[in-house]
């Protein structure tokens, strides 16, 4: 099946387990008892470790480098040198590499303070790798840089990456790099008013909590290899191509529970450069090598949106927009962007959209996907949309409610396009919004902005965003399930990462229900490799991809265990046993809790465990008892299928968006020290059909978490005077603790159907991350009456818009 | 590598050249190590979730480094190695401390509980945990355990507050701290009714 | 480039570690290493630079003082609170005189770093710790500036957006700032520090000339106690601690007060900011300010305004001068409060 683009034809009739609360987490009970194992806990016998040389500079190319020292340390076992003869200049390090193509895996020429590159030191212990390192010297040839969009896009500014773009820093890579629908001037001449203005988003980053780390063995042609990595299907493919070739049936992959990236790790050489290493000398030594990145070293990217977005936006005076221009300058953009209007263009009815993305390499690291590459679009929507509110005295969400609609079309086209897709025509933005006033109380709270200073001196503030739902990913996937003889256990077998967001347990759900077991019947192990992968990570929303081919694999699993069930079994050329269920068809027949029973009459079946049978050498058929189909051997019980999906990255037929998000911020300012305190949140989420609410909350709770961490403190600050990155550590690069975000999350979820996933789900993971991370904008807005459109917003910047400073 | 740079194999420290640097490393060897200062090591013994190890270290481990990586109870982890996230939390002491700020070499004869020892005895908190759904990635999840033992070790009777400033150094990038409020809650109460499911209640001293 | 002999970058990371058994072994320890040597308490501080090799030159020995017996002990004394040097920030945080008597103590200790942290920091190690500025801290001595015995201080022409807003420490810059929270607590309270050799006021206990020494210690000398006087009656002390988080972090501006007053007008104030300025600043034209009137909002806002009537921004840290005034008058307002210590 390829593409839904249609609501579900044929959900189940009843659900059991999916939609159920509080299913036993597979992988709870490891990660709360310490027992989960992840890359960075390997250690094999005899293992090596791999640490890299760091630039000092933020752009500089290696003039001559003596190694010897490092060499003769004591327990060094190897240095790789950029320039080793046998590297090769150009390795397959993933597809999307930007600027890059298929880059050198170890560089001589680096493009940021901070890039491992030029050298790296395998000895007995990291320390002792550590230590050899700082005996490298290097005569480097320092080279200007940029550290900021604007200048870099001056005329004579120096250039950033001469190698690759001689010409200037622009680079014109976006899958929407430019995006119309109508016309703008027409929408403008039509509006009653029109307002300009500048939003400042700066870097921020994914701060994954396990360091980038891999290992590499080698078992004479076999490559064994551990990857913290969230799609384990590239590297194996890429290493595939490595070393003159290895089969990829001579792959061994171990992709062990992973300690979150949010992207980050993405399809970049740092990812997969130090693997090559790693193999390249694990050969060389014999020795298994570990790779290894300090917590400094994590810094080497960042999120998508730092850049400066200047808007224009056409509007009525009873908050209808007419139109909206933004031209987006956003900084290393590696990864095809969308852009900034394309969340505008996907869920409301304004006609007249011009989108230009400016894409400027500066001397940071590469812009990833960072929970996520949809930021831009989702700030410009809350940027504009909170704006507009203000211009027109409105209540944003009355603004929001009024132009909703998709493509350019309004509401009562907008049910034609649900309907026409066998959707209910559910006003999902309406739903949300009600249900999240109700649980914020919004009509009593909001007011107009700087006009309600709370008894504790504090100007209090109410925010509001919105946009759609989405979970369109570009892939597929693979999924077969096996029923194991003995017990009749079912094993969902595909590789993908478990990056925490509890995929596993929902697909689990799906297979249970699907296939009539008890959910405790079912279990996924993803770090298996069977040789084929579903789409991953699942925090992309992959579930909308995923889940159709569990569901397909189960379907047909069920109809072979259906079809099994009446035929005669232990066929061999000279006969055969009697059926389970003679005189049936399999449609008279059914699998309820494990019990594959006679629909006619649910009491007489045979469970699942008793139909399979023992496995073993001794064979299945041993039993001497007497009587039919106890004697039986069963085929084996196997099915896989698959689903292909390209979703809204098909430009040319996108699938309409049409389920919502609503969140709801209420804020204290104190306006002597321009602290911000988070009183409430609240999330409302149309998720089409919640298949396993309690991941789905930890969304919730989790994106807002990120969101406004992002919104109040979050920033990678650098030395303007030699681009060294100053916060390269977890005390001054903040991300929020328990206490920041001091009041109480509610997280609500609606379920409307109208997604193109299973059941008419939708996906859920990048949402609330990436949305939540523009509100607090809006919302110390509203309390203190002044834009600050700079993010993150600080104390200074609240005192500054105040006119304290 | 450029003309002017010095070729490898010629040994740093005499300049005698050699066909190979796999030549010059022997010389390297015999020639200029001669004695050594000897590696600089303190013999320890740490009594670990209640078993003892006996250890030589060097003085610049931590404990973390000891744990983890030489004894190979890897639940504790390393998130920021700089004591400013709690994912390498261990009890010592009966306090909850950070192991890759302590050198192990400070530890001896001192008792320490890790996630490990607290899984083994089935304290509660485990099953609240994975009830509560307190953990996505579950990297900083040890971090979390140990903190809150040692917590509820002192106090059954934590308010909300007390457990968020409790954990209020543990860092969660996956944003799960709602559910460790609710997780601890819930191990006191059971704490405190003596009603720990199937499973040994928890010592006062851990 | 000559390259360094082998024995040289051997000796460089590991070091030697003594576990000290009295006060006397530890004084001669030190002396026998002068700079050489660094004392090691809570660790806490000492353990981040050395993971970033942020010096120049590395510790040759540690020496431990945990081991040496009875430095940890919190007694009541005649007329004063004797705080042992090892005494835990936890400690401190939870003694119940300490919170009745020095409560802008015991809220100092209390929201210092994490409850981690606070439970592995000795109140001697918070007041001895170095001070914070990402240049003076980049890994690998990146930045080789003043205070390392190098010729500038980066912070002036970049980013100095957490640092002194009352000048630098030397002629030409170091405009770093004390990041300890019990530092102006003790100072408030006109607190006392107990060394191997002598007694020194810990308003004179500071001192930042360059190259890593942020205090009057000499070489061989450490911190045995801590002695706080018994406040009177009549004089309430507080603390308030202003960041960007609300745990972990350090202060960006923190202020300690301890007012005493005759009914309601003050007889005596001892205000005392940190944060941002390399020593631990009393800000005494606040103090002059305040004497003589009544804690309400006119005169501590004067009071306020005045503490930083001397300051001198950077390019990027005016905030702190108006965080400052704000964090100042608060700690008075809490002074006037009619409950705590």
């Amino acid at each position: 099946m390829q593409d839904n683009l249609r609501r579900d034809p044929f959900p189940l009739k009843t659900y059991k387990h999916i939609g159920e609360r509080g299913p036993r987490r597979l992988d709870g009970y490891h990660k709360a008892s310490g027992r989960a194992d992840y890359t960075m806990d390997v250690q094999l016998p005899g293992m090596l470790y791999m640490r890299f040389l760091n630039s000092p500079f933020p752009h500089a190319k290696i003039k001559t480098m003596d190694t010897r020292e490092a060499e003769t340390f004591p327990g060094v076992r190897y240095v790789l040198r950029y320039d080793n003869p046998e590297l090769p200049e150009r390795a397959s390090m993933g597809k999307l590499t930007g600027i890059y193509g298929d880059p050198p895996p170890l560089s001589g020429i680096a493009h940021f303070e901070g890039e491992p590159m030029g050298a790296a030191v395998v000895a007995v212990s990291e320390e002792i790798a550590e230590d050899a390192l700082e005996l490298i010297r290097v005569e480097w040839e320092e080279r200007p840089f940029n550290l900021d969009v604007l200048t870099a896009m001056e005329k004579g500014a120096p250039l950033s990456y001469p190698e690759m773009y001689p010409d200037s820093n622009y680079w014109n890579n976006g899958l929407f790099d430019e995006m119309t629908q109508g016309n703008v001037k027409k929408g403008f001449k039509q509006s009653e008013k029109i307002i300009e203005f500048e939003f400042n988003r700066r870097s921020h980053t994914w701060i994954g909590p396990e360091r980038p780390c891999g290992v590499f063995r080698w078992k004479g042609d076999v490559a064994e290899v551990w990857v913290k990595q969230q799609r384990p299907h590239l590297v194996k493919k890429n290493l595939s191509t490595w070393y003159g070739g290895v089969p990829m049936n001579k792959i061994q992959l171990h992709c062990l529970y992973q300690g979150a990236s949010f992207g980050g790790w993405v399809q970049v050489p740092w990812n997969m450069g130090p693997l090559y290493c790693a193999g390249f000398v694990s050969k060389k030594t014999g020795r298994p090598v570990k790779y290894t990145f300090t917590r400094r070293e994590d810094f080497y990217g960042e999120s998508m949106d730092e850049g400066v977005y200047r808007f224009k936006v056409g509007f009525n005076m009873d908050g209808t927009i007419l139109a909206v221009e933004c031209s987006s300058i956003c900084a290393n953009q590696i990864f095809p962007v969308f852009n900034a209007v394309n969340h505008i263009r996907e869920s409301t009815r304004v006609p007249h959209l011009y989108g230009k993305i400016f894409s400027i390499w500066i001397n940071k690291g590469p812009a990833v996907p960072t929970r996520c590459e949809q930021l831009p679009a989702t700030l410009s929507l809350t940027a504009v949309f909170s704006r507009v509110a203000a211009e027109c005295g409105l209540d944003p969400v009355e603004v929001a409610l009024k132009n909703d609609g998709f493509e350019g079309h309004g509401k009562d086209r907008f049910e034609k396009e649900k309907k026409g897709l066998g959707f209910p025509a559910i006003d999902s933005l309406k739903e949300c919004v009600e249900k999240g006033k109700a649980a914020i109380d919004w009509d009593d709270k909001w007011h107009r902005p700087g006009t309600k200073t709370l008894p504790n001196g504090r100007m209090h503030g109410m925010g509001f965003t919105w946009t759609n739902e989405w979970d369109d990913s570009l892939g597929s996937a693979e999924i077969a399930i096996r029923i194991e003889r003995n017990d009749g256990t079912a094993s969902i077998l595909s590789m993908g990462c478990d990056n925490g967001v509890e995929a596993e347990n929902t697909y689990c759900m799906i297979a249970a229900d699907e296939l009539g077991l008890r959910l405790e019947d079912v279990s996924y192990n993803p770090q298996l490799d069977p040789g084929f992968f579903r789409m991953s990570p699942d925090s992309s929303t992959n579930l909308s991809v995923n889940g159709w081919a569990i569901r397909h694999a189960s379907r047909i699993l069920k109809q072979r265990i259906l079809e099994a069930a009446v035929a005669p079994t232990a066929k061999t050329q000279r006969g055969s046993m009697r059926p389970a269920f003679p005189d049936c068809k399999p449609e008279d027949l059914d699998i309820v809790d494990s019990v594959i029973v006679k629909k006619a009459d649910p009491s007489e079946g045979i469970s699942v465990a008793d139909f399979v049978r023992e496995a073993g050498q001794s064979g299945p058929v041993t039993s001497t008892e007497s009587g039919g189909f106890r004697w039986a051997f069963t085929e084996p019980l196997f099915a896989f299928s698959y689903h292909v999906q390209m979703g809204s990255y098909n430009p040319e037929n996108p699938r309409p968006h049409l389920t919502r998000q609503a969140h709801f911020l209420e804020v204290e300012v104190d306006t002597d020290t321009g602290e911000i305190f988070v009183v409430k949140t609240v999330n409302v989420n149309d998720v089409g059909k919640a298949i396993n609410p309690m991941s789905c909350e930890g969304q919730q709770y989790g994106g807002t978490i990120m969101g406004l961490s992002r919104g109040k403190f979050e920033e990678m600050i650098y030395d303007p005077v030699t681009g060294v990155m100053l916060n390269g550590n977890l005390l001054d690069y903040k991300i929020a603790t328990t206490l920041d975000v001091e009041g109480p999350i509610d997280t609500i979820l609606v379920e409307s159907g109208m997604g193109y996933g299973p059941y008419g789900s939708v996906g859920i993971g990048e949402d609330v991350g990436t949305v939540m991370t523009g509100l607090l904008g809006p919302a110390v807005f509203n309390a203190i009456g002044v834009w600050i459109d700079d993010h993150p917003i600080t104390p200074e910047k609240v005192l500054k818009a105040l006119g304290k400073i | 590598m450029a003309d002017h740079e010095i070729k490898p194999s010629i040994c740093p420290y005499c300049k005698k050249e050699f066909d190979s640097i796999d030549a010059m490393k022997q010389h390297v060897f015999k020639a200029h190590r001669g004695s050594d200062p000897p590696s600089p090591e303190g013999d320890i013994r740490l009594n670990i979730n209640g078993n003892d190890y006996y250890l030589s270290v060097e003085p610049r481990w931590t404990l973390y480094d000891v744990i983890h990586d030489r004894l190979g109870l890897t639940g504790s982890k390393q998130f920021c190695d700089r004591g400013a996230c709690g994912s390498c939390t261990v009890i010592m002491d009966g306090k909850a401390v950070l192991s890759c700020m302590i050198l192990a070499i400070e530890c001896d004869g001192k008792a320490i509980e890790t996630v490990e020892g607290i899984a083994e005895k089935n304290h509660p908190l485990i099953e609240s945990y994975v009830k509560h759904h307190a953990m996505q990635c579950g990297y900083c999840t040890p971090g979390f355990v140990t903190t809150s033992k040692a917590l509820l070790d002192r106090n059954i009777h934590p308010t909300e507050n007390e457990i968020k400033e409790e954990l209020s150094g543990n860092l969660c990038r996956c944003g799960t701290y709602p559910q460790h409020t609710i997780a601890v809650l819930e191990t006191a109460e059971k704490l405190r009714t003596g009603k720990a499911d199937g499973a040994e209640k928890a010592q006062g001293d851990g | 480039m000559e390259p360094k002999k082998h024995k040289e970058t051997d000796d460089m990371k590991n070091f030697i570690h003594y576990n000290a058994y009295s006060i006397e072994e530890a004084v001669m320890l030190l002396a026998r290493y002068g700079k050489n040597a660094c004392v090691i308490s809570g660790g806490t501080d000492l353990l981040g630079k050395m993971k970033d090799r942020v010096l120049p030159t590395y510790p040759e020995a540690l020496i431990n003082i945990k081991t040496i017996p009875g430095l940890n002990a919190i007694e009541e004394k005649t007329g004063k609170l004797s705080i042992g040097a090892l005494a835990t920030l936890t400690q401190v945080a939870e003694h119940e005189t300490v919170r009745s008597n020095c409560a802008a103590l015991a809220q100092a200790a209390g929201r210092t770093a994490s409850p981690h942290l606070r439970n592995m920091g000795t109140i001697a190690g918070n007041i001895c710790q170095d001070i914070r500025c990402w240049y003076y801290r980049a890994p690998k001595n990146r930045f080789s500036c003043l205070r390392k015995g190098g010729g500038r201080c980066y912070a002036i022409k970049g980013d100095n957006r957490f640092h002194s807003i009352f000048g630098g420490s030397v002629k030409g810059g170091c405009v770093a700032v004390h990041p300890s929270d019990t530092a102006p607590a003790l100072i408030a309270l006109d607190a006392d520090i107990i060394t191997s050799k002598r007694t020194i006021k810990a308003e004179e206990f500071f001192n930042v000339g360059v190259l890593h020494t942020t205090t009057v210690l000499e070489d061989n000398e450490i911190v045995t106690a801590i002695e706080v006087p018994t406040q009177n009656s009549v004089t309430k002390s507080a603390f308030i601690k202003f960041a960007l988080r609300k745990s972990i972090d350090f202060p960006i501006v923190n202020c300690a007060a301890a007012i005493t007053r005759d009914g309601e007008t003050v007889t005596a104030a001892r205000i005392c900011l940190n944060a941002v300025s390399v020593v631990p600043k009393r800000v005494k034209p606040a103090e002059d300010r305040l004497v003589g009137e009544t804690i309400n909002e006119k005169h501590v806002g004067e009071a306020g305004a005045a503490a930083v009537s001397d300051a001198e921004p950077l390019e990027k840290n005016a905030y702190m001068v108006e965080l400052a005034k704000a964090i100042v008058k608060r700690t008075i307002l809490a002074c006037g409060d009619t409950e705590g210590g």
